[in-house]
């Protein structure tokens, strides 16, 4: 049996608190970040629950579109949204590589500050899944955790042996 | 054949899905360091070894593992490319959020030096 698995990333910023709730917020710098060396275009964004952000990341042979659907939204300690890969429509889509990949994820983040250092969690829970969304993110859980890294570096290193 | 081909096409969910399972995980470590028996596979599990058995079938259907007879031996070997294109994938999801959260960092602190100017 398969359970619903979290996957938690944790990463801290020296920078204070309200200043790291605003790049979580704000189109124009949840841009500048959010899609790492592609152009990130924000066609709409409604910060409210039930609200959507709607982007577009340009990549160099077409654009991938996602949306999230805010959950909760609790000024400046963190947000809940659910994200999913779209069509240009913005209706949901399963992911092409992985048709089990869960549709909705529900992605939360929370902001916590102590010496002027602010630590961002990030905390990914497959939403509304069937039970081959969960096996197939459980599967990957495992891969990304802790108790499964040792067994991919290993499994890394063997690979590139083969591969030589 | 065709049972071979789509084992060769085996999507990344099944391969996820062999994942899932900590003892299918701990045969693949295991394989990882070379072609074993099911009788060697079952002897570190308190389990059975058609239960060894049965995950093993679950490793084949997903492409990662090749099984063949040896004499009477019952064989299971690792295969690299399913799991190659497994972890890819993984990183992949890894490397966007680590790539994400690295542009933040700078993002952060290009703003606060913005707002330490006059």
């Amino acid at each position: 049996m398969t359970n619903a698995q979290t996957f938690t990333l944790d990463r801290q910023f020296s920078a204070p608190q309200a200043l790291v709730w605003r790049t979580l917020t704000e189109p124009a710098l949840l841009e500048r970040w959010y899609g790492p060396n592609v152009e990130t275009v924000t066609h709409a964004m409604d910060l409210r629950p039930g609200g959507e952000w709607r982007l577009e990341m340009k990549m160099g042979r077409g654009s991938s579109f996602q949306k999230a659907v805010y959950v909760t939204i609790t000024p400046i300690d963190g947000l809940v949204w659910l994200h999913s890969g779209t069509d240009a429509d913005w209706n949901i889509t399963a992911s092409p590589m992985m048709p089990d990949w869960p549709h909705t994820l529900r992605t939360e983040f929370q902001l916590s500050e102590a010496g002027g250092i602010t630590t961002l969690r990030l905390i990914w829970t497959p939403h509304d899944a069937t039970e081959a969304e969960l096996a197939s993110f459980a599967g990957a859980v495992a891969g990304l955790g802790k108790g499964w890294g040792m067994g991919m570096t290993m499994l890394e290193a063997l690979l590139t042996d083969l591969q030589a | 054949m065709e049972q071979f081909s789509y084992t060769q096409n085996a999507p990344l969910d099944a391969i996820f899905g062999a994942f899932a399972d900590p003892t299918r995980r701990a045969i693949l470590a295991r394989l990882a360091q070379g072609e074993a028996s099911v009788t060697e596979l079952a002897q570190p599990f308190a389990i059975s070894q058609p239960a060894i058995s049965r995950h093993l079938k679950v490793l084949e259907a997903a492409g990662l593992i090749d099984r063949r007879v040896d004499r009477q031996r019952r064989m299971a070997r690792l295969r690299a490319e399913p799991m190659a294109r497994a972890v890819g994938w993984l990183n992949d999801f890894q490397t966007f959020w680590s790539g994400n959260l690295d542009q933040l960092d700078a993002l952060l602190t290009d703003l606060q030096h913005k707002d330490t100017q006059p």
